[in-house]
């Protein structure tokens, strides 16, 4: 960082023009304050020269200006002598009552003070020379101190408090602004443990605490000053200790070999959200943070909707070339889920919000509160809401209440200040305890939890914390979480939570994201309409060679887990809207997967046996058979969804009469998806980006915008755009 | 940023002629605001700072004495009006656009960048904040930015140095091209 630099970003500040009105408003302000002391200067100087002085007070500061300077000197001199010496005697007198040992300071400290406050003559002009040189000294000091001084000066410092009332009152200020130095800049207060110190030393450390000296010679005032100071909040900011599940790339598979893949729907959009707020502050996100299905699924597609719930969704699919390598097909399985619009369930809300030292950032805690109250918006007047807190413990800070008494739920969420911690029981415990003091069975029982990411509460091994949600999801309290701030952010701990508690994790950088989750989506963030939806494939070996699932990794099944409804998988809200992308290579098409010699192994199997399959003439339209089960959100038992997915436009069009066929998604959000999907495969640097690029994922997305009413598309490809830059300053 | 017999209308307005002050606080509101927006990075915030500035202008003009020149008095002035706003927010700290960043003129990668810096510099401590602004984006020199903010040259160029060995720390490595 060099002086040229500094200056050219400074000086370019493009330094928006001030507002008219702001402008206008200010000057009128002024001007009528202006008036207001030029009637109060002539209301005050009336009178002749004798009646003046009887004015006094608030004609001092008009009068002193007329007075000789050598006058108001000594004046002053005086008066600050005065108090000095007033002072120097208390804390004489104050030794004298808290003598050294109880403290645990040495004697040595105590003299340093009364030298310094004792030579009262002089203090001003100490007061105006002596911290700039002493400050440099002291910083320099205070650099080659390291953290372990902290504990000796705060315990040191304990029972000293009880004793306050004795103290003198500069040195009680003092010892506020200490306790409040103590903890982020550690070595400051390393002063008055004075022990192993020499006398000139501590002394530099005592006026190490007022490292702004005053430009005004007030003894008074520069107490105020160093509080003031102190009071600045100091956020502490983790740095690269976010944690994500590392995973491997979905490969491609020979379909002779593996015909089936199976996986569970995923309607998360934390990986999106966090992967903008990386980009926004100019680094690429890393690779493990990149989940492509959640990037495809944080928008909104226009898939086909289900008339009535018994069926919640219907899946549509459709068949396009690949966009990054010759020769392969993309194959687009959407399913939407139908919206809740006017029959919204009852809902019963317990917040948990992390109200932990390190929520205290502007992207942190008031971002909860704030997205906590539009959330409140979205609720019916009869919905309950609870609020639980936990920093160092946990405590309830807000009984269930109906939402209809909102002024109630708000200046419950105005009380609450990072730091702060209260008493109970730990706080994933009491947030299911206040869920479960007021569960109802028709509504929606849901704990959302708000935090960065340390859940260190109650319960802090993962395996254990996800049994607990695992149980408390049976029985019907289902968990959703919303992931806030980076630097610290434990993406794992957070997906794993929301998977096992039945709920979405989402990431909320901004303020419009919050609106996003918890406003226009609120439905689908709030009622499920379907749980354990599994999706599985069975690829037609004579249509396609082989196939790659894009995205999913984290989400992948067992073969045998699909008919299996004790295995758990991921559910889907009102709305919500789910798509999954198969790339794979027709048969007849160059493969990435040789062919085996000797064919397959087990030839007892005739299943895979191509003249087998050919005898079956329906099937040679078809490239795979789609299944789907899902469970209704009080059933135990799965429904199952079957439909062939076939490649052949005519096909279609007959289809189209028959409601149990496939439909195809319309073709701008097909685009814009693959779009999306291909942006994914960049960040992750995947090894089947084949020729995408920046700019052709940036044409696709253009072309693919549609209506884009709340202009996330936009906003999309603003970020393919910063990505791109920001990939070209990434060091090699 | 002086205006022609600029000591003469400041005169006139100690002595209470309100033409004068409105002269004055015309002329010295947009050099007010844009100090406050440098100080603290948004629009909404150097407005409110800006203000606060013109109302305590009012009334402590007569305190100006000429000794130093009015630009630099006003400088401390604005500095301690914004230092009192922060304190009184601080007490109530709902700040839900607190991430609205600060805008340059550069473009694409460097706009970036330097939105990045602005950031890390607002979230250094108080006086090297003052000092980095003062020096780098009013382009005074290091006694003159003492004389504001009451301390010596050395303190100054403490500050600097100290700020900048934290903004480098921060990126000096990390930008590189290529």
């Amino acid at each position: 960082m060099d002086d040229q630099k500094l200056d050219k970003i400074l000086e370019n500040l493009d330094i928006p023009t001030p507002d008219a009105n702001a402008k206008k408003r200010a000057l009128n302000l002024a001007m009528a304050e202006f008036g207001a002391h030029q009637k109060e200067k002539e209301k005050n100087s009336q009178g002749f020269g004798f009646f003046r002085r009887l004015i006094g007070i608030a004609n001092d500061k008009t009068d002193t200006q007329r007075r000789d300077p050598m006058a108001e000197k000594s004046r002053k001199k005086f008066i600050y002598g005065g108090m000095a010496t007033a002072a120097a005697v208390i804390i004489v007198a104050g030794i004298g009552l808290n003598m050294a040992p109880q403290f645990g300071v040495s004697q040595n400290t105590f003299t340093d003070m009364t030298y310094e406050v004792g030579s009262p003559q002089n203090a001003s002009v100490k007061n105006k020379t002596a911290p700039a040189n002493i400050y440099r000294q002291a910083l320099e000091e205070r650099k080659k101190q390291d953290l372990e001084s902290t504990k000796g000066a705060k315990n040191n410092f304990a029972p000293a408090q009880k004793e306050k009332a004795a103290e003198p009152k500069r040195q009680r200020i003092e010892s506020r602004a200490m306790d409040m130095q103590a903890a982020p800049m550690a070595p400051t207060a390393q002063g008055m443990t004075g022990t192993y110190h020499s006398k000139d030393e501590a002394a530099k450390q005592r006026l190490n605490i007022q490292p702004m000296p005053m430009p005004t010679v007030k003894p008074m005032e520069s107490d105020a000053l160093v509080l003031e100071e102190e009071i600045q909040p100091q956020y502490y900011q983790d740095v690269g200790r976010d944690k994500f599940e590392d995973f491997k790339e979905n490969t491609f598979k020979a379909v002779s070999a593996e015909p089936v893949s199976t996986f569970s729907v995923d309607v998360d959009t934390a990986s999106y959200s966090f992967m903008r707020s990386q980009l926004n502050s100019g680094v690429l996100p890393q690779k493990d943070a990149v989940r492509i299905e959640e990037l495809i699924n944080y928008f909104n597609y226009d898939y086909a909707v289900p008339e009535d719930k018994t069926q919640p969704f219907k899946p549509s699919v459709t068949v396009t070339d690949s966009p990054w390598h010759e020769g392969k097909k993309l194959m687009h399985i959407g399913i939407k889920g139908y919206d809740i619009v006017d029959e919204k369930p009852k809902s019963n809300i317990v917040f948990l919000l992390d109200v932990s030292g390190s929520m205290n950032a502007p992207n942190k805690l008031p971002l909860v509160k704030n997205s906590m109250k539009m959330l409140l918006d979205s609720l019916n007047p009869d919905d309950t809401v609870a609020i639980a807190v936990y920093a160092g413990a946990a405590g309830t800070v807000l009984e269930p209440t109906k939402v209809s008494d909102k002024a109630k739920i708000i200046a419950a969420f105005d009380r609450l200040s990072a730091g702060g911690s209260t008493a109970g029981a730990a706080g994933i415990n009491l947030a299911y305890q206040l869920a479960e003091q007021n569960f109802d069975e028709n509504a929606v029982n849901r704990v959302i939890l708000a935090t960065d990411g340390d859940f260190n509460v109650g319960i802090q091994n993962r395996d254990e914390l996800q049994d607990f949600v695992e149980r408390k999801r049976e029985k019907g309290v289902f968990l959703s979480v919303l992931g806030f701030g980076n630097g610290n952010y434990n993406d794992h701990m957070m997906q794993s939570l929301a998977q096992n508690g039945n709920g979405v994790a989402t990431y909320i950088d901004n303020l419009n994201e919050a609106r996003k989750v918890l406003v226009e989506e609120a439905s689908s963030t709030l009622f499920p309409i379907a749980k354990d939806v599994k999706i599985q494939i069975e690829f037609n070996p004579a249509q396609v060679s082989e196939y790659r699932l894009v995205g999913y990794e984290t989400r992948a099944l067992n073969r045998e887990d699909f008919n299996n409804d004790a295995v758990d998988a991921g559910d889907i809200g009102a709305g919500h809207s789910v798509t999954a992308i198969y790339e794979y290579t027709p048969v007849g098409a160059q493969k990435m997967v040789d062919d085996l010699r000797y064919g397959t192994a087990d030839n007892s199997e005739q299943k895979y046996n191509l003249d087998n399959i050919h005898n079956k003439a329906n099937f040679d339209t078809e490239i795979a058979f789609l299944k789907i089960r899902y469970k209704l959100p009080n059933e135990d038992v799965s429904n199952l969804i079957t439909t062939p997915i076939i490649n052949d436009y005519k096909f279609l069009q007959d289809c189209r009469e028959n409601t149990q066929c496939l439909v195809p998604s319309a073709p701008d959000d097909v685009q814009f998806a693959t779009a999306v999907a291909g942006f994914g495969q960049l960040l992750k640097g995947s090894k089947y980006v084949g020729h995408m690029t920046y700019d052709r994922v940036i044409d696709l997305a253009q072309s693919g915008k549609g209506d884009d009413l709340f202009g996330y598309r936009s906003e999309f490809i603003q970020l393919v755009r910063l990505a791109k830059s920001a990939s070209a300053m990434q060091p090699r | 940023m002086k205006i022609d017999n600029e000591d003469d209308i400041i005169k006139r307005a100690q002595k209470g002629d309100t033409r004068a002050f409105e002269q004055l606080m015309a002329h010295y509101y947009d050099v007010i605001y844009a100090f406050a927006y440098k100080y603290c990075g948004r629009v909404a915030d150097a407005e409110d700072i800006t203000q606060n500035a013109c109302i305590k202008l009012a009334r402590s003009l007569d305190q100006f004495k000429g000794k130093s020149a009015f630009s630099s008095w006003l400088y401390r002035l604005v500095i301690n009006c914004a230092k009192d706003w922060y304190k009184s927010q601080s007490r109530h700290p709902e700040n839900p656009d607190a991430m609205e960043s600060v805008k340059t003129n550069a473009q694409g990668e460097e706009a970036v960048y330097n939105r990045e810096i602005l950031t890390a510099i607002s979230a250094l401590p108080e006086g090297e904040r003052e000092a980095i602004i003062l020096v780098h984006a009013e382009g005074l020199s290091h006694k003159e930015a003492g004389d504001i903010l009451g301390c010596k040259e050395s303190t100054i160029s403490w500050r600097i140095h100290e700020a900048r060995k934290k903004l480098s720390a921060q990126f000096g490595k990390e930008h590189h091209y290529g």
